[in-house]
């Protein structure tokens, strides 16, 4: 009797503990669409980088390169399944998180072209009251503070209730309203456009926006106007499939040790949102900035809005300086300024840089995040190592 | 080397010298564990289960005031992320009212090993290997607030059925990225004197 808490105790602890999924390498299968253009070009140090980043503890990398429409490479390190021992391939698809903002604001930019909204126009103008109510500063913010971060909004991301629920119920499909629920009544963090700080509420507001405007899903406006036109047959948004087939496994080192676990099934809370919830792959990624940035996707007039920046009042010392434009960041690096947008889902990470002195644009996306995979994929110092393998040369 | 075991000593003389084996209750409770921020909700869904079995120890106590340590022991699993088993202690106390209600509270400190509820890879010469969890250490300062009822005013041993809300931290957490997790816990439970002798007949 006395050893009957102990022995539940222990099959209890040993029987608890889920598999991952067992899947066969066709269920990763995918057809490249993948052109690399390497003539004269030694990308041996590019798979040396994703390699050593594979050999640190991330478990998987792909990268894609555009040297001025010159050059293409997509390459892949590690795995696209650690349970199954399944190999990345650059042409597997992957979550890619905020790096939607970018294609959202790049759909508002499109509508403002087609004289359906402007940039200037109150959002109240397009949003009801019941959407808007008790989010502070939303009834006085502009497309334009929204699209810039410098709406003042509450980041509902920041809500510790917010972070404690998501973590709580981890497979839960969150609504939009009960995303924008977490930051109403939450004090504004400033006037509208007295500052910068970054807010996923503003791009939900945006997405809102859209499919007001559009009066359809704003994920179907991103496939009719960006995906489809640019052929970026690999990209797709979650709220049709959020854990479509062939998506790679995602990891988290959650407690810091490299000690990683699938959260492939660990709900993004953006799947229905403009603030995240894409699907794509490095190369998707690559070809979009790099057309965005040479002039095939918006007029001359809607980029230089869209990169005309705006300093935080602080900025972050552990970061490189960073300046707002719409749906895109400037950063200085030692290689000059650089635009760029990166995104965090659960398990996931991705980047897209386009350095506009050399016109060259490096994406590069990962299957593992947060603790100290982190530091090999996305802190200052590992973009560094990767600006600098990609660009010595210039 | 004696001072090592002192403080035990002192505890088992304590116990024995103040009769408290006999008196001692047992308390199991059953609760839902949510990864929450304290006192937002008295009920977070979904119930992640967890038990959890302890006693009290006779210190002070008056008429309406009663003052006393504890000891728990208990299992949590949270569905998709972990399952924990932990010991700790607390300082309770309970202010009791005639007709049999009493409003508790409790301090503690306890000793939480977390495991994953999940396969888990770790990072060996290079690669990533499915092996066994060896799980986390984690100390767990809590908080906690509840009602008690006797179930026999009159009687100072009499069995009691309570609930309990009580708000603890999980440190450390995710080192670099979240210092420390709050959690919530909801106990409903019961105390009962099993080894009162004046309760056999």
């Amino acid at each position: 009797m006395k050893y009957l808490f102990l022995s539940i105790l222990i099959l209890v602890l040993f029987g608890a503990c889920e598999d991952d999924p067992v899947f066969e390498p066709s269920h990763y299968f995918c057809d490249s669409g993948i052109d690399n253009i390497t003539a004269g070009f030694d990308y041996q140090e590019l798979q040396d980088l994703i390699d050593e980043m594979v050999a640190s503890g991330v478990p998987g990398v792909m990268m894609s390169v555009n040297y001025d429409d010159t050059i293409r490479w997509s390459g892949s390190s590690g795995k696209a399944d650690l349970a199954n021992n399944i190999d990345l391939s650059p042409c597997n698809i992957t979550r890619v998180g905020s790096t939607v903002k970018t294609f959202t604001a790049i759909a508002i930019l499109l509508l403002q072209e087609e004289g359906k909204l402007h940039l200037d126009d109150l959002v109240s103008q397009y949003l009801d009251n019941n959407i808007l109510q008790g989010l502070a500063n939303a009834k006085q913010a502009s497309i334009r503070q929204l699209l810039q971060h410098s709406s003042g909004i509450y980041n509902y991301i920041a809500n510790p209730r917010f972070q404690t629920a998501s973590l709580n119920d981890l497979t839960k499909t969150w609504q939009p309203k009960e995303l924008l629920d977490y930051a109403r009544n939450e004090a504004a963090e400033f006037s509208p456009g007295s500052d910068v700080q970054y807010s996923n509420t503003n791009y939900i507001l945006l997405g809102k926006i859209i499919e007001a405007i559009e009066q359809k899903p704003f994920y179907e406006v991103f496939a009719e106007r960006i995906f489809k036109p640019l052929n970026l047959s690999n990209t797709r948004f979650a709220a049709t499939d959020p854990i479509p087939d062939g998506i790679i496994q995602g990891y988290i080192d959650l407690y810091s040790n490299l000690n990683v676990i699938n959260s492939t099934e660990y709900s993004g809370w953006d799947y229905f949102t403009a603030d995240g919830g894409l699907i794509s792959n490095s190369n998707d990624l690559n070809v979009f900035l790099h057309q965005l940035f040479n002039g095939y996707i918006i007029q001359e007039s809607s980029l230089n809005e869209m990169i005309t920046w705006k300093a935080p009042k602080k900025q972050d010392s552990e970061t490189f300086d960073t300046y707002y434009g719409l749906g895109i960041f400037r950063i200085d690096t030692d290689f000059g300024p650089a635009y760029m947008h990166s995104g965090d889902a659960i398990g996931y990470f991705a980047s897209m840089v386009y350095f506009p002195n050399y016109n060259v644009t490096i994406t590069w996306a990962t299957n593992g995040n947060y603790g100290k995979i982190d530091d090999f994929t996305q802190s200052k110092e590992a973009m560094e190592k990767i600006f600098k393998t990609l660009l010595k040369d210039k | 080397m004696r001072n090592y075991y002192y403080p035990l000593l002192l505890l088992m003389n304590w116990i024995m010298a103040s009769n408290a084996y006999g008196q001692m209750p047992v308390k199991v409770s059953l609760f839902s564990e949510a990864t929450s921020v304290p006192f937002d909700k008295v009920i977070t869904t979904p119930i992640h289960p967890g038990v959890q079995l302890g006693t009290d120890f006779h210190w002070k106590e008056s008429k309406h005031i009663k003052l006393f340590p504890s000891v728990n022991i208990g299992y949590m699993f949270h569905n998709k992320l972990f399952q924990g088993v932990y010991i700790n202690g607390e300082l309770g106390l309970d202010y009791k009212f005639s007709f049999g209600l009493n409003i508790k509270t409790a301090l503690g400190i306890g000793y939480l090993h977390t495991f994953t509820t999940q396969q888990e890879f770790q990072f060996e010469n290079g690669r990533y290997v499915s092996k066994r969890d060896r799980g986390n250490a984690r100390i767990m300062p809590s908080f906690s607030v509840g009602v008690g009822y006797n179930l026999k005013k009159n009687e100072s041993r009499s069995a009691e059925i309570f609930i309990l809300h009580q708000t603890w931290l999980e440190y450390p957490y995710s080192p670099g990225f979240i210092p420390l997790m709050a959690h919530t816990n909801f106990h409903v439970g019961s105390k009962f004197y099993p080894f009162n002798k004046n309760n056999k007949k």
